[in-house]
């Protein structure tokens, strides 16, 4: 079977940022022009759980797996020093407030301010290439409150970078700091403030990141493999046809007989640690095969909305949860990756 | 009023849209219609419920609990569409099970459940389509009743079906053996279908929607005025079009039919897949489970087929939905260990 990733048109790298929305002013130079050729990896290396809590603070930890995040790629960064958190923080949250008294944040409750933490997580980062992770915090403070009270977190987000295309990083000019991964959790109009301050202080530019049927494919992959170390507890994946009314197909699946399926799909030089994008689509053929041979349905018909297992959750439109941080590499290696292929370079 | 009744009231308030709560309490009559018509119900719902407090106060001077549980029902009764219903199947009538009448229902009914279950509060109110409603708070040795989860249960006298709605696996032992003796049946039974609509599950099992039948003739085609491009490919698409319309209908129904949400397969059959001789090979069953939803499932699995979006014939499967008026089924292999290919459902 021809994968159909091999299919896809290589992207370019060439000076396009085209962003005219910004006054003459703007820093923007132009990238040096030596990448030419970003590929979708057909090979990956297997999930292997690593205990996080050595390299990285726990507390941290249950911060980036507590929520459901809502994914965006974010070009690099110009001119962001991880030295200056504490600047930005004030800078953020004066940003807020001014926005607030223009009236385009709506308010949430009774708050008078917002206060903004920036933190970065040190130890995510897998490589030297990598920046480390930047994580944001914005928390009310409510107008009568007393001084013991705690501030409520309304909005959290962070900028990461793991395991990033070398050619990539290496492409970018000096004085770029490369995040492409933006995940966050909150209202929708805090997240649109958030990035147009991002946007004016270091000239870069967002935009949604959604998960085409492939990551979702390997996503899948990627965690039952993960079973005999990492109870899945089940498989679940959810299509939908499109149907009038549409058709919504959700296929769960014992842990135990997908992950046999998966491992006797595995091929006997790939064992050394990689995974092969021949390896997960014979997999995702098997389990649709067997549904086919009951229903008559061509599952193929419909898109491949949603992913899950007890290790997380990912779905098309975006939206990722990671519910056991032992895989968070591997996880965040995929949406980097991704991030770094939708960013229009 | 005491603590509970007025509790009712207020959740009964809270729940119905101000644009109905109007013709449900003029419906219910403790109110004169004269001071309903002084209400005003754009109020709050706050405000609303102490003024349909205080008018009830005013008008009957003991509001029981029964006159209010009795204000929920009308409401239900014209609302049923809020949460899951249930359809069971009562089986093995005795002789004179036609002989069951309204009032003798009523008394067994209410007698057999009090013998099994010391505290608990029963309601039932014929509905004008001759459906029995009965409501049913259930409490135990040590509670009063709960008055805020009730039981509902809508049965059509002489017919072996049942509906339930919120009904919890601790009392369903109860309910059923309550049913059976007052029906005179011998034992009940879960259908296996279940929906958000009422009305859509009874006329799905009674089989009151417009069902096509096999035929030996196709339709005639309609007559085109268009002249085609090219008239034997042409032809050959309508043709396999109109068959793969005329299987859809046969196996779900054609034009308006009843609304179902669901329908789940607990697969429990060997491995099936295409070209893998390791899980092809295994005994054990390859488990997995298998849930269809959609707004209204009978028209997207129609769609579905007559769109080929399906292979045909429809497989039995999808078609048991209708044809055995179920949509939760297990599906085994025939006897379990031989290597036979063709899957059973299991009763």
């Amino acid at each position: 079977m021809e994968s159909p990733v091999t299919r896809l048109p290589t992207r370019r790298r060439t000076k396009s940022y085209g962003r005219s929305c910004f006054e003459a002013s703007s820093r923007f130079a132009y990238t040096s022009g030596q990448l030419t050729i970003l590929r979708i990896p057909t090979t990956r290396e297997a999930p292997r759980a690593r205990n996080i809590a050595e390299r990285v603070d726990p507390e941290q930890v249950t911060l980036l797996i507590k929520n459901e995040w809502k994914l965006s790629y974010v070009t690099p960064l110009y001119r962001f020093r991880h030295t200056h958190l504490k600047k930005y923080s004030k800078h953020l949250s004066a940003f807020i407030a001014a926005e607030k008294q223009q009236g385009t944040a709506v308010e949430v409750g009774l708050e008078t301010g917002y206060r903004v933490t920036f933190s970065t997580v040190l130890g995510i980062a897998e490589t030297d290439e990598d920046a480390e992770t930047v994580f944001i915090q914005i928390q009310s403070k409510p107008m009568f409150a007393a001084t013991g009270d705690a501030l409520k977190v309304v909005w959290s987000g962070w900028l990461t970078c793991v395991n990033g295309s070398p050619e990539y990083l290496h492409s970018l000019l000096p004085d770029f700091v490369s995040l492409p991964l933006f995940c966050s959790s909150g209202p929708e109009n805090i997240t649109v403030v958030v990035k147009s301050w991002f946007e004016k202080m270091f000239d870069c530019r967002f935009g949604s990141l959604g998960l085409d049927s492939t990551s979702l494919q390997w996503l899948c992959a990627l965690w039952t493999g993960c079973h005999p170390d990492n109870n899945i507890r089940y498989l679940r994946l959810l299509w939908t046809l499109p149907t009038q009314p549409p058709l919504d197909v959700s296929y769960t699946v014992n842990p135990q007989d997908a992950w046999e399926l998966w491992n006797s799909v595995r091929q006997e030089d790939s064992v050394d640690g990689t995974v092969g994008i021949d390896e997960v689509k014979h997999f995702m053929a098997g389990l649709e095969s067997h549904f086919f041979r009951h229903f008559k349905i061509y599952l193929s018909s419909g898109t491949l909305r949603k992913v899950s297992t007890a290790l997380g959750s990912a779905q098309q439109d975006g939206k990722v949860k990671i519910l056991c941080s032992d895989y968070l590499a591997t996880v965040l290696t995929l949406l980097t990756e991704c991030a770094i292929l939708k960013m229009p370079i | 009023m005491d603590e509970t009744t007025r509790t009712v009231l207020q959740r009964v308030v809270r729940k119905v849209p101000a644009t109905r709560l109007r013709e449900v309490l003029r419906t219910w009559g403790r109110v004169p219609a004269r001071q309903l018509d002084l209400l005003d119900f754009s109020t709050s719902k706050f405000v609303l419920f102490e003024d349909v407090r205080s008018l009830c106060e005013v008008n009957s001077n003991r509001l029981t609990l029964k006159h209010v549980c009795e204000l929920e029902m009308i409401y239900f009764i014209g609302n049923p569409a809020q949460g899951v219903w249930r359809a069971c199947h009562l089986t093995e009538p005795d002789d004179d099970v036609m002989t069951v009448e309204l009032r003798q229902f009523k008394e067994q009914f209410k007698a057999r459940l009090t013998e099994l279950i010391s505290n608990v509060s029963v309601k039932i109110k014929k509905h004008d389509d001759e459906a029995v409603w009965i409501r049913i708070a259930w409490g135990d040795h040590f509670h009063r009743p709960n008055q805020l989860k009730p039981t509902y249960v809508v049965h059509h006298l002489q017919t072996p079906y049942v509906f339930v709605y919120n009904l919890s696996t601790k009392h369903k032992p109860l309910l059923y053996q309550a049913l059976v003796l007052a029906t005179r049946h011998g034992s009940m039974k879960d259908s296996h279908l279940s929906g958000k609509s009422l009305t859509s599950i009874r006329d799905f099992l009674m089989r009151s929607y417009q069902q096509a039948f096999p035929t030996k003739y196709a339709r005639p085609l309609q007559e085109k005025n268009t002249a085609p491009t090219n008239p034997n490919i042409e032809k050959e698409h309508a043709e396999q079009e109109e068959k793969r319309l005329q299987l859809a209908c046969e196996a779900f129904g054609e034009g308006n039919v009843p609304r179902l949400e669901t329908a789940t397969y607990k697969l429990e059959t060997r491995y099936r897949g295409s070209g893998n001789e390791t899980l092809n090979n295994r005994e054990e069953p390859f488990r997995a489970l298998i849930k269809f939803s959609s707004a209204n499932l009978l028209v997207s699995l129609n769609h579905c087929v007559s769109a080929g979006m399906a292979e045909t014939p429809v497989t039995p499967l999808l078609s048991s939905i209708t044809q055995k008026g179920k949509n939760y089924f297990v599906i085994t292999d025939k006897g379990s260990g031989n290597s036979s290919q063709s899957m059973v459902q299991k009763k």
